[in-house]
């Protein structure tokens, strides 16, 4: 209501939301900047997401059908329109105004908004605002300010919270900087894919297709879910005795998919500071539905996940904060749209039940030791590479009835290379596999002791 | 989705991994050995796939050999294998995979091998083949199945099905460009053998899209049965705004004669008049036969439509003629509690405005005018008020308007009694013998709204006003306001004893342009959306004949224009005729008007070429600085009101034209900038969404006068008889705004006016009936009112405020009454929530969210629905709105069971 009117005065202000949307108001001529906005107020809750009045409609159904083409098809025809539209008015206007000098203007005033920036420029945080031109900031070194906003920063960016850069004499808001996640975070977001891919899987079939069903799918297709009337799961947990390629799926997804992939290891949420753990767990997924389509992998989630229970020590209660604040982000109340969550634990019996309840995890997929058929593909894939003596049968040690992990057969062909080395020979002997898996079942029972007591 | 229906749920289980039968096991016996030693090699393979691939290289190599005697087991074994397959999602089935390689070599050898029935079969499969290997423009699916035509196409299971509708679409379409006659009598038999399929397996939208391709959806009914036929007539009847002419009336026509088979008559008139189509609606109507409940039921529902249709029985020419709404509708006030009549102050609020000091410079004479306006909205239809009925000292109101003032003062009475055609007549009757010529043209305007929406045998309207006193009068404001009535009292009527009456005032040039006019717009409106030939013809000499081209500058000559446009809307490509005629027009009004013609033609179709031509009038800067050049742009104005009408009703077009409007705005002349609020306005009539009174206030505050009370307008337009907190809060902050500019606040009271249309219980929006219906008669009167707006210094701000009577005739009530089958309310309990798309959703969604339940009767809001509670009574309407009829349900065992 009445921003940039003169007399209106102090009038009743006050109603929040009316605020963007002022794109369309300026005039063609452009000289004085369009008329201020409402501020901001927190409203940036859509992350990234295009201003509410420019909003493309959504299309239902979101099966495949001729009346969903169709519906894309007129958003298609009415987007096309306007883009011929606003060309033709932007040639016509280009034509007035005579070549170049529009140019050449917005570069002065450009040139003249960075000499009122000044240089350096502090860097603040807002604290609240009082009016359209003045708020008060902070700065990192402690005092408060109350301070007046150039007219140039645009408002629609500024809420309360925000780092704002602040010019190093007068301490006015000369700028926003938008982008306030917390930098840990996009330490998490993962840029270069892991070279592990699922054919570097040996076995775990079944465990590959329900991750993908669960995780990948969901984000590919949406509408197979939608066709057959259910909500794709929201996440999926790997649990199983340690060495079993739970962090190796989760990897072998990450290089598969083009979805943001943010890893975290359950042992970074926990924090120095009181609060900090929550506050960065909430970011994560904030930054995980900013760059939707997304895939969350918790690793060691028994770190923080463990079950509640009286606790007098601060830290400990921290720690179970955290994890509630993860519960609330699992299946909380704002509904997180396209980010899958996997989770990877190995004691899974000590997670609090509520973190694994169906609707925040949905599947809890059992990693077991390999059977002997796996084995067969683990051996085959870690000996791949491998120079092989021709005396080399990996049968015999398939066929033994060993408690074998995927690690540890990994382990033992490493091993095994190991000891030829240690000989200088060229090839890798079945002696040298005999002795590789004596000495990696050896180290494995140690500690236990075995049948002392039988 | 439906994979495979052989595959057992042990398979499933399995996943990538293939059951081998169990007769191959000899052959696996045989193999092991070559087995392992490829195991090495390939090593992603697994035991079972390498088993597999073996086997199907076997066979392959079995069908290459010349014994013909092992064709018919080994063709047997693939299909066995590929149909016994399952496989995830996200692979492809592994037999395909491995036979893939071979693909080739099998078409080939299929070639070569002699017809019969060996042959037919191995077309079969390779159809199936061809599915994962072909590429798209190779069709090879399709072309072997063509080739074997006999076998059932379900059996190879959905996703081979799908395939096949795919092809066969793509083949229709390059048929179809190559110039051949389409669709094709192969593919067409074969799509109908798909089509069973889909419906069976809960892809009823495959079933329409396939048809749909083949352009011959009108074979569906006899496919449908009693489960699919409301799911298959959902999807057609959401996918008819997309659709253009005449695809969309064939699909609907197909839907109309589905409801029909399955005897759903309240759908099927729905439907009839969507298409506007009278037999049609008689036809259904007649269907009915005995059921007089679902008579009345039908009657209602072609009553809301206006849709003129004279009956014979007495019973249900009453629910025809709407004769018993203001009953209903004061009942539903009583329930409600809201009889006692609202001040204009009471809907002011001023207390609540934050005002400095009193308004010195304010025109009482404009607020007293206001006043009338308002507090007629506020009780439109309540039959009472304390301004102009008060008891006996009832003149008094009146006479503290000026002029044009007491025309419009007087009318209001018609707006309180609307509907009450006896009560109101009698409210009337005391202004028609006065002496003063403004309140007997106000009698005659009242007389107009109170009949209007409301018919009854003895036409009182046309009985009192067809008279020398009035429509022969002397005065040319009793004679405007007379025509004027006639018009709002039987808008959508279509009879031809009122063309007669009023064409001649049309092409009679000696009248003054302004009564022309006024006919001209009140045969609009009564033949809405007809066509009618003979009031086209008239209005057409009326703009091309007159000798005075000069005359046509008049400021009045927009509503001959109008009264054109109107009785084309919605007729599409009926309006050509006129068009080409419209070009030999004198310029500017040749130009506007056909703008005007074009875009009332296509109302709430949605169609995008339409809509595109009218944004491209909008491109041009029209320089109007001179005095020869005005109304040259006039016919942007209209495209940009043209833009709104077009995509009403088609729920995508109306939120990309509000986008559109964005960038009107920016770049508009003033002529465009000031439309583009009237147009919103237009598209959201009593919808009032956040984010386009949001974009309206703001306008609202425009530097521009115009803009901004245009936009304060349609303010009170998208917020008509919602009692909107927020929007009343932005007004009043308006009202004290514009404190000091009279025009503008008596804008910003005529808009809180219709904020509170009828105390919240009315609407002006043109769709009813969930929506689907566009209701012709309400589209005319609000496109008037906004015509009217476009120059409103001339006519709403200057003595024609009276033409916001047009109103009228697009207000309906918002409720919902339930009656038992002797008419009578009958309070149930039901649901009211927001309305959901369900349109190609699995299962049975449920089709409103977020509701409270509420008794009967109670309001509905624009985008909200109703469902009954229980399962007590049966409503014979499909759509829970206006009137409805319930039925006992004979199945209801009370409530605990």
């Amino acid at each position: 209501m009445g921003q940039g009117q003169s007399g209106m005065g102090g009038g009743p202000g006050g109603e929040g939301g009316k605020d963007a949307k002022d794109q369309k108001k300026d005039k063609p001529k452009y000289e004085p900047p369009p008329p201020t906005t409402r501020v901001g107020r927190k409203k940036k809750r859509l992350a990234g997401g295009p201003d509410a009045a420019n909003k493309l409609p959504t299309v239902t159904p979101n099966a495949r059908c001729k009346l969903k083409l169709l519906r894309m098809d007129r958003i298609k025809d009415h987007l096309k329109m306007e883009e011929v539209f606003v060309n033709n008015q932007e040639n016509l206007r280009q034509s007035k105004v005579e070549k170049g000098s529009a140019e050449q203007r917005q570069e002065e005033e450009r040139g003249r908004v960075d000499d009122m920036r000044g240089s350096p420029m502090g860097v603040g945080t807002l604290e609240e605002m009082i009016d359209d031109d003045h708020a008060i900031v902070s700065s990192t070194t402690g005092p408060e300010y109350y301070v007046s906003i150039m007219s140039f920063v645009d408002k629609d960016l500024l809420e309360p919270g925000c780092s704002v850069l602040l010019h190093h004499k007068t301490v006015s808001i000369v700028g926003v900087l938008t982008d306030d996640s917390d930098p840990l975070i996009s330490v998490m977001k993962l840029e270069k894919a892991p070279t592990e891919s699922y054919a570097d899987i040996g076995g775990l079939e079944q465990q590959i297709q329900e991750v993908r069903e669960s995780v990948e799918l969901p984000l590919l297709h949406p509408e197979l879910y939608e066709e057959m009337g259910v909500k794709p799961p929201k996440g999926v947990i790997l649990y199983g005795s340690p060495g079993t390629g739970k962090t190796l799926l989760a990897k072998a997804v990450a290089n598969q998919t083009s979805a943001t992939f943010l890893r975290i290891v359950g042992s970074e949420l926990i924090q120095k500071y009181l609060g900090d753990g929550p506050r960065l767990c909430r970011q994560i997924f904030q930054v995980a539905a900013e760059h939707a389509p997304s895939i969350v992998f918790i690793d060691e989630i028994d770190a923080i996940g463990t079950k509640r229970y009286d606790s007098t020590s601060g830290g400990e209660r921290e720690v179970q904060r955290t994890m509630l604040e993860l519960l609330n982000q699992l299946d909380g109340f704002d509904d997180r749209g396209d980010v899958k969550v996997i989770m990877a634990t190995n004691k899974i019996e000590t997670l609090d039940p509520a973190l694994i309840r169906p609707g925040r995890i949905d599947r809890k997929i059992l990693f077991e030791n390999p059977d002997q058929n796996t084995k067969r593909k683990i051996f085959a894939l870690h000996t791949s590479k491998m120079s092989l003596n021709s005396d080399v049968d990996l049968e015999e040690f398939i066929n033994q009835k060993d408690d074998l992990s995927g690690a540890d057969i990994k382990a033992i062909c490493t091993e095994a290379g190991l000891l030829a080395l240690r000989e200088r020979r060229m090839r890798v002997q079945m002696e040298d596999f005999r002795s590789a898996r004596e000495r990696v079942l050896k180290t494995k029972t140690e500690g236990e002791p075995e049948g002392l007591y039988l | 989705m439906v994979k495979d229906e052989k595959a057992t749920a042990a398979d499933k289980g399995k996943g990538k991994a293939v059951d081998t039968p169990a007769k191959d096991a000899a052959a696996k016996d045989k193999k092991g050995d070559k087995k392992d030693k490829k195991d090495e090699a390939t090593e992603e393979l697994s035991e079972e796939d390498q088993q597999l691939k073996s086997d199907l290289e076997m066979l392959v190599q079995r069908l290459q050999e010349d014994k013909p005697e092992l064709y018919k087991p080994s063709l047997d074994q693939i299909r066995n294998f590929i149909r016994t397959s399952t496989s995830s999602m996200t692979a492809v089935p592994k037999p395909l995979k491995f036979l893939r390689p071979h693909y080739e070599a099998l078409t080939a050898l299929y070639e070569k091998w002699p017809a019969g029935e060996n042959k037919t079969e191995f077309a079969d499969i390779l159809s199936v083949l061809g599915m994962t290997y072909s590429d798209e423009d190779r069709l090879d699916s399709l072309k072997y199945r063509l080739l074997a035509p006999t076998s059932d196409p379900g059996a190879w299971g959905h996703e081979y099905v799908r395939h096949l509708a795919l092809e066969i679409g793509t083949d229709n379409a390059r048929r179809a460009k190559e110039g051949e006659a389409t669709p094709n009598k192969e593919l067409l038999n074969l799509a109908l053998s798909l089509v069973p399929f889909f419906l069976k397996h809960n892809a009823e939208a495959d079933a329409a899209d396939l048809l749909f391709e083949l352009d011959s959806i009108e074979l569906l009914p006899p496919y449908l049965d009693e489960n699919t036929y409301a799911r298959v007539c959902l999807y057609m009847v959401s996918i008819v705004p997309l659709l253009s002419f005449p695809e969309d009336v064939k699909t609907l026509k197909t839907a109309h004669t589905i409801y029909r088979t399955f005897n759903k008559l309240a759908q099927a008139i729905t439907l009839a008049i969507r298409l506007n189509d009278v037999e049609l609606i008689k036809d259904d109507f007649e269907a009915a036969g005995d059921d007089i409940a679902l008579k009345k039921q039908l009657a209602f529902l072609v009553a809301r439509q206006r849709v003129n249709i004279e009956c014979e029985d007495e019973e249900n020419a009453e629910c025809f003629n709407n004769t018993r709404l203001s009953e209903h509708f004061l009942a539903l006030a009583k329930e409600l509690n809201i009889l006692d009549p609202k001040t204009p102050e009471d809907i002011y609020k001023s207390h609540l405005e934050n005002t400095r000091g009193p308004g010195a410079s304010v025109d009482s004479a404009k607020q007293n005018l206001a006043n009338s306006f308002v507090n007629s909205f506020a009780n439109a239809g309540f039959t009472s008020d304390k301004l102009m009925l008060t008891d006996d000292d009832s003149n008094s109101w009146v006479y503290k308007n000026k002029d044009a003032g007491m025309l419009s003062a007087t009318a209001s009475i018609g707006m309180i009694h609307q509907w009450n055609v006896d009560e109101g007549l009698a409210a009337i009757d005391r202004f028609m013998n006065v002496s003063e010529n403004h309140i007997k043209a106000g009698a005659a305007l009242a007389v107009g709204m109170v009949n209007s929406g409301v018919r009854s045998e003895s036409d009182p309207a046309l009985a009192l006003l067809n008279d020398d006193q009035w429509l022969g009068s002397k005065v040319p404001s009793i004679r405007r306001s007379a025509i004027m009535g006639l018009g709002l009292a039987y808008a959508g009527s279509q009879r031809e004893d009122l063309r007669e009456l009023l064409v001649p005032i049309i092409v009679d040039f000696s009248f003054e342009l302004e009564i022309s006019a006024m006919a001209a717009i009140a045969l609009g409106l009564i033949f809405v959306g007809s066509g009618d030939g003979d009031s086209a013809e008239a209005m057409l000499s009326a703009i091309v004949g007159r000798d005075d081209a000069s005359q046509l500058k008049n400021k009045w000559s927009i509503f001959l224009s109008l009264g054109l446009a109107l009785l084309y809307v919605g007729r599409q490509e009926d309006a050509d005729a006129t068009l080409e005629v419209l070009k030999a027009a004198p310029e500017p009004i040749g130009t506007a008007t056909g703008v005007l013609v074009e875009a009332c033609s296509y109302a709430g179709t949605g169609n995008v070429v339409r809509y595109q031509s009218m944004l491209w009038h909008c491109n041009k800067h029209i320089d109007t600085s001179d005095d020869d050049q005005k109304g040259d742009d006039l016919y942007q104005s209209y495209a940009v009101l043209g833009m709104a009408i077009i995509s009403m009703g088609e729920d995508i077009g109306a939120e990309m034209a509000l986008r559109a409007f964005g960038h009107l705005m920016h770049y508009g002349e003033p002529n465009i900038r000031k439309t583009v609020p009237l147009a919103m306005g237009l598209l959201n009539a009593s919808n009032p969404q956040m984010k386009v009174y949001d974009t309206l206030s703001r306008y609202s505050h425009d530097n521009d006068i115009d803009v901004a009370i245009n936009a304060i307008f349609a303010m009170g337009l998208v917020g008509a008889g919602s009692n909107n907190a927020r929007l009343a809060q932005l007004l009043r902050q308006l009202a004290s705004y514009y404190h000091r500019d009279p025009n503008a606040l008596f804008m910003v009271r005529i808009a809180q006016g219709m904020l509170h249309m009828g105390k919240g219980t009315l609407n002006v929006n043109p769709f009813h009936t969930d929506r689907s219906v566009m209701s012709t008669v309400s589209v005319a009167s609000l496109l008037t009112v906004c015509v009217s707006l476009l120059d409103a210094r001339s006519f709403i701000l200057d003595a024609h405020h009276y033409l916001l009577y047009f109103i009228v005739p697009a207000m309906h009530p918002r409720f919902l009454i339930t009656l038992d089958e002797d008419m009578k309310p009958l309070p149930v309990s039901v649901r009211v929530g927001q309305a959901v798309d369900v349109v190609g959703q699995a299962g049975r969604p449920r089709t409103i969210t977020g509701w409270q339940t509420h008794n009967t009767p109670v309001l509905l809001s624009y985008g909200e629905r109703a469902e009954l509670e229980d399962e007590e009574y049966i409503a014979l309407s499909h759509t829970l709105e206006g009137l409805v009829v319930l039925k006992k349900n004979p199945k209801w065992q009370g409530k605990d069971n």
